[in-house]
């Protein structure tokens, strides 16, 4: 049954199948990639969280779905371990150019994007739809916790992919120093000077309607330097915890200085107030 | 890709049109006996030449031809490969191109009609891969002679060369301008004439003319001077017709 689904007729089968193998044969430190065994067009992938960075440590699973007209189209991205940078099960479009966001090349790959994506963890998202703007804190917590298991996500061929991912990428070496050589690999883009976009994403609610600013960032590694954190509105989609204890202590301030007030009040109405106030 | 047509229904086209577009038309008749159109879909240059080539080999049986361009063929997978791009992300496209080149030629097992070239280019998953074959080989060559390019692209888009490649020859659905036709001949080694219809009157004084231009490769100059016929310059099998925007291919008497 599955021969029947590898029309090797079809060209985008094809050069999937030689995508596979890439990636078989030249193994990355930083990630690894693998198509469901009964859907081609139908891949899981870890990413390690970029070194130097909150999200070090960090192993970050997701889906990537290729489309049907592949390598005309671009694959699309969707993570499923929560990591404070993208929201989960929601697509990331990278698409790659610097002034036309749609202009994906076939000379790219699935291993191109994945390098860009890690790439752009540590970025400033700008607003861009899907994207999440936690403190260093948080997504450092998630970076530990991410380690602890794999995602619980789609068909059962689907589980146990993510988990021979997962069971892979933690083999991986967690050194530094042993990792290195991964940054410089794993270029396969012919320009240096190739960006990647993040885009906006097409199937958000507009409720979540913030400044759309699509961010590039060089997708070699080494020269992405980690813009600055610019505050960015997220409209109440984003709970942060250390802001809501915040919100909690200042309603229950509030409350109390109210009450006492009420108080002072009612017993000076009542002339009760001598016992506060010995004047008259 | 349409059916051939005669270059009356050009004619047809603008009856209520401009006079000078009109006197063109009547000149061009002179000259070329049909059209055939291709789809405006911002691929017109590269699927024109495409399948004007292919149709040239398919009616010549150049062998000569064909050998000639599979070493250029062969140039422009190791520029390629030299500047970068990794083989897996351009081979499938060099493959489908080299295996419409072996259609065309008769005697092979899988040599087909013309009809059949015919169905071919208006195969998308055919179509396509040949149109970013040839994207990958103008881009492979603007690069490689990119001091030559340079200023070009400069006057056209005030953009480095390698943005340009990358968004305005490397991706689908962009049009074609002279630095792209340029690029192509110039790699393949084959030359294209380019036939002008627009509202401008010609370069012969107050009379009206239609311009052309050939796209003669560079290489190919210095290789025929020396060969018996002769060092006038190569006559161009490929002439497409330009309106501004569009090219379609012509076919002449």
């Amino acid at each position: 049954m599955a021969e029947d689904k590898y029309n090797r007729n079809n060209p985008a089968v094809k050069r999937i199948l030689q995508e596979v193998k890439e990636m078989q044969s030249n193994p990355s430190d930083d990630f690894m990639s693998l198509p469901l065994e009964e859907n081609l067009f139908e891949w899981q992938f870890a990413i390690r969280g970029p070194r130097d960075s909150e999200f070090e440590g960090g192993i970050y699973h997701g889906r990537i779905q290729l489309p049907a007209d592949y390598p005309f189209k671009p694959p699309s991205f969707m993570l499923l371990t929560p990591n404070g940078r993208f929201e989960t099960q929601t697509k990331i479009c990278l698409s790659i150019s610097n002034h036309h966001p749609e202009h994906w090349q076939p000379s790219w790959s699935v291993r191109t994007a994945l390098v860009a994506l890690i790439a752009f963890m540590p970025t400033s998202p700008n607003g861009a739809l899907g994207s999440l703007d936690y403190t260093k804190e948080e997504r450092r917590a998630l970076a530990i916790k991410s380690r602890e298991t794999a995602p619980t996500y789609g068909s059962s061929e689907r589980q146990n992919l993510i988990n021979e991912v997962c069971d892979q990428a933690s083999e991986l070496p967690t050194d530094k120093n042993e990792a290195e050589g991964g940054a410089t690999e794993a270029i396969s883009q012919p320009a240096e000077n190739d960006t990647i976009n993040e885009e906006p994403n097409e199937t958000s609610s507009t409720e979540n309607n913030v400044a759309q600013a699509s961010q590039s960032v060089p997708a070699v590694p080494e020269t992405v330097h980690q813009q600055q954190q610019l505050h960015v509105p997220q409209t109440g989609v984003v709970h942060k915890p250390a802001d809501d204890r915040l919100f909690t202590w200042a309603a229950f301030g509030l409350t109390i200085a109210i009450v006492v007030l009420l108080l002072k009040k009612f017993l000076k109405a009542n002339g009760y107030d001598v016992v506060f106030m010995n004047e008259s | 890709m349409m059916s051939q047509e005669p270059l009356t229904s050009l004619a047809a086209e603008y009856k209520s049109g401009s006079p000078i577009l009109l006197e063109k038309i009547k000149l061009l008749n002179e000259q070329y006996a049909a059209i055939r159109r291709t789809r405006g879909d911002g691929n017109c240059f590269f699927r024109s030449f495409m399948f004007a080539y292919l149709e040239h080999i398919l009616e010549s049986q150049d062998r000569a031809e064909v050998d000639r361009i599979k070493t250029n063929v062969e140039e422009c997978r190791k520029t390629l490969l030299s500047l970068g791009y990794v083989e897996f992300t351009f081979e499938d496209f060099f493959t489908l191109f080299l295996e419409q080149l072996e259609g065309v030629l008769s005697g092979n097992e899988d040599s087909i009609s013309h009809d059949e070239l015919v169905q071919r280019s208006r195969d998308q998953s055919i179509s396509d891969y040949v149109v970013m074959f040839f994207r990958f080989i103008a881009s492979g060559e603007i690069k490689k002679r990119s001091e030559f390019y340079e200023p070009f692209i400069q006057g056209l888009t005030n953009t480095s060369v390698q943005q340009f490649c990358k968004s305005s020859v490397e991706p689908m659905g962009e049009e074609s301008d002279h630095v792209h036709i340029t690029a192509l001949s110039d790699a393949l080694g084959v030359p294209i004439r380019v036939v002008y219809l627009d509202r401008s009157h010609g370069d012969k004084g107050s009379s009206v003319s239609v311009n052309h231009h050939d796209f003669t490769p560079v290489a190919c100059d210095l290789t025929n001077a020396t060969s018996a016929s002769g060092s006038e310059a190569v006559k161009p099998f490929v002439t497409l017709l330009y309106r501004p925007g569009h090219y379609d291919i012509l076919y002449p008497k």
